[in-house]
């Protein structure tokens, strides 16, 4: 087995992670300012009103959409917001279902009454715009396959109207089409929990008003959790957090010294 | 012909939708969800079973000829034993579907993306370089924004911490606004022009 | 430990192995999920929007003009012959001018007025002093966008414009790129919890 350059700086990486998370201690973050914001935004619902969350998001990102998205659900349940399920991604279906499911039975929720799942719908845009028009022709049944009127909750949601916003829990761009479709054109409140690598691209959109909140990332769902006074992991994953973020700064600061001091070798070697 | 009455479909769809984005009128609340929910959602999802047989008539093809041919059999495995499951049990929370979902694709996907958590470390080494003052400029902002995500508040100034902020706030999102501007008048623009039949490339190459 | 966390732990190893070098036990692994990301996604259209949106309400609860959409959905396999590929531009039409349709007034007023006007802020503070973040602002947008205007060649006041805005764009892809390694690192750190925790068995 023949180990390259390469190679090292991966098990450097495996190694680094590996002790962080064998130590498994904890580490204090600093609420910001962003995380603050979309805590307000779901602080200041008032019980017994509803909101749609939807899993836009790929398979690939769940390690770090599950604890924001938990977060977030746990809060909402917790003022007790009913909560309307939606996924624009396939993927996100049955992940979205689950996450509900649980955070439902931690704090002994309904299917029908309190929460209710929709599911899929492709073609975002058109899903979007549709729902606006009308819920129960967008989604005739639950992802259950129940009949939209057979449920309590929905008995008196039919558009953007009757609900008080959207959190998106995005990886990708799909926020934008809520906040581009759903609010500009039905003037809906939207928030959303997404990737950390996705947060530059919602920050023109953040700074506008065009969205009323965003946390992301695994540092956001560490911060949500100190807010909403829970453990989970954000706050478990911080120390390999920090730890990686470290051993990648090491690394460019080795890489651009080694850089900097080849370059002048061979001008010295000429002069 | 076989151009032309596409190019009336889409110019007809185009501007109806459009239209109706001013109107509260029934009558247009009413096109708007037969557009959207009728005809919208139902050709995207026929267009999404295309791709599938797509995808099944290539993997297929040569099969017998290929030298990958145990990965295009275990594909197609994948392919037909999901729906064979959704059929046979359904595709609810404990489901043998769902369980394929969860305890297959849900791990294989997300570790395939954490393999970019190395490569961006290997990046960083051998890739990253100030090689010039905008480089520079690129480094020190992704520095400052890795480090002050940190958790490490205690041991360098928090001056940095808003300094970073701001950097995000300010600088990155006014360079990330002007992209967004650009990329909206160039969707506009496109739009028009393939509602007016002056942009015609998704029409194909064959029928002139 | 269940069959299902076995599992999914053996197949994590399967992807990691890729890190090493290409393999026959990597390709298998990335076979599988390609064939079963694929199934998922054809069961979930097809119960979640042909089911519901058309079978149903068209064969059982009676509702004939679904018929048309049906018809113009049908047309999309006409692309697999080469004397009915034509057909598909129909449906094609369809979806592609009611894209269109709804992305003109969108596209102006959400991404571009806005977002204009979000940008005009005053530069001038309450206090008389200069509001530099909006200042920095105003200056970013602007030498952005110019720095995107290639109808001219970037010389002159132009140029220098441009010049500026490649620093404002290096600020922002560093940004990102911080971001983006977070968001990667945090990928793998929950892949780690799994296998050190639920697979492995060697931490809490």
């Amino acid at each position: 087995m023949k180990l390259e350059g390469r190679h090292w700086i991966f098990l450097g990486l495996f190694a680094a992670v590996f002790i962080a998370m064998a130590l498994n201690l904890g580490l204090d973050v600093a609420v910001s300012g962003d995380t603050q914001g979309m805590y307000e935004f779901i602080d200041t619902l008032s019980p017994g009103s509803t909101i749609i969350v939807s899993f836009d998001h790929e398979a690939s990102a769940l390690p770090e959409i599950r604890p924001l998205a938990l977060a977030v659900l746990r809060h909402a349940f917790s003022r007790n917001v009913r909560v309307i399920g939606t996924a624009l991604l396939a993927e996100g279906t049955g992940v979205g279902y689950r996450l509900m499911q649980q955070t439902a039975r931690e704090f002994g929720k309904d299917y029908g009454s309190d929460w209710v799942y929709l599911g899929f719908k492709p073609q975002y845009i058109a899903a979007i715009l549709s729902m606006g028009e009308s819920f129960s022709r967008t989604y005739p049944e639950d992802y259950l396959g129940q009949v939209y009127s057979d449920l309590p909750l929905l008995n008196d949601i039919n558009t953007y109207d009757d609900i008080a916003g959207v959190v998106s829990v995005a990886d990708g761009s799909l926020t934008t089409h809520w906040i581009e479709y759903a609010g500009s054109r039905y003037n809906v409140k939207i928030a959303g929990a997404v990737t950390a690598a996705m947060i530059t691209t919602y920050d023109p959109y953040l700074a506008s008003g065009q969205m009323d909140a965003m946390v992301g990332g695994l540092r956001g769902a560490a911060e949500y959790e100190k807010l909403i006074k829970t453990g989970g992991g954000g706050e478990r994953g911080m120390l390999a957090q920090t730890v990686s973020h470290l051993y990648v700064l090491a690394l460019i600061v080795v890489g651009n010294l080694a850089y900097f001091l080849t370059r002048r070798k061979p001008k010295e070697g000429r002069g | 012909m076989q151009r032309r009455l596409p190019q009336i479909i889409a110019f007809v769809f185009g501007v109806v939708m459009f239209l109706q984005y001013f109107s509260t009128h029934p009558v247009a609340r009413g096109i708007n969800a037969a557009v959207l929910v009728d005809f919208w959602q139902i050709i995207f999802a026929f267009a999404l079973i295309v791709g599938v047989i797509t995808f099944v008539k290539t993997t297929t093809t040569g099969i017998n000829r290929a030298a990958d041919w145990p990965y295009r059999l275990i594909s197609l495995a994948g392919v037909i034993v999901m729906p064979a499951f959704a059929i046979i049990w359904g595709i609810k929370a404990e489901s043998p579907f769902m369980w394929v979902f969860e305890n297959i694709q849900v791990p294989l996907q997300s570790t395939v993306f954490a393999l970019l958590a190395f490569f961006v470390a290997s990046a960083s080494y051998r890739g990253f370089r100030a090689r010039s003052i905008p480089a520079a400029v690129l480094l020190g902002a992704a520095f400052i924004t890795v480090l002050s995500r940190s958790s490490l508040e205690a041991w360098y100034p928090a001056a940095l911490d808003s300094f970073a902020e701001w950097v995000r706030d300010y600088p990155s999102m006014a360079a990330r606004r002007a992209i967004l501007i650009g990329i909206g008048l160039g969707s506009l623009t496109t739009s028009l022009r393939v509602i007016l039949g002056i942009e015609r490339t998704w029409l194909g190459k064959e029928a002139k | 430990m269940d069959w299902g966390t076995i599992i999914a732990g053996l197949l994590t190893l399967a992807i990691l192995t890729f890190l090493y070098r290409d393999n026959p036990v990597y390709r298998v692994a990335e076979s599988l999920l390609i064939g079963v990301a694929i199934g998922y996604f054809l069961v979930i259209t097809w119960t979640n929007t042909l089911m519901d949106l058309l079978f149903i309400p068209l064969f059982t609860d009676g509702r004939l003009l679904l018929i048309l959409p049906f018809v113009f959905g049908l047309l999309m396999f006409g692309r697999f012959h080469p004397a009915t590929k034509s057909l598909s531009r129909l449906s094609m039409a369809v979806l592609i001018g009611s894209g269109a349709g709804v992305a003109i007034p969108v596209m102006l007023e959400a991404r571009t007025i806005k977002q204009m006007s979000a940008t005009v802020m005053p530069l001038l503070a309450s206090s008389g002093m200069p509001n530099w973040s909006a200042i920095v602002v105003m200056i970013g947008v602007l030498t952005t966008l110019s720095y995107f205007y290639f109808s001219r060649e970037h010389k002159g006041t132009l140029g220098h414009s441009a010049r500026i805005g490649v620093y404002f764009l290096m600020i922002f892809f560093g940004t990102t790129f911080g971001y983006t390694v977070m968001s990667r690192m945090s990928t793998f750190i929950g892949r780690m919890e799994f296998l050190l925790t639920d697979f492995l068995r060697l931490t809490n």
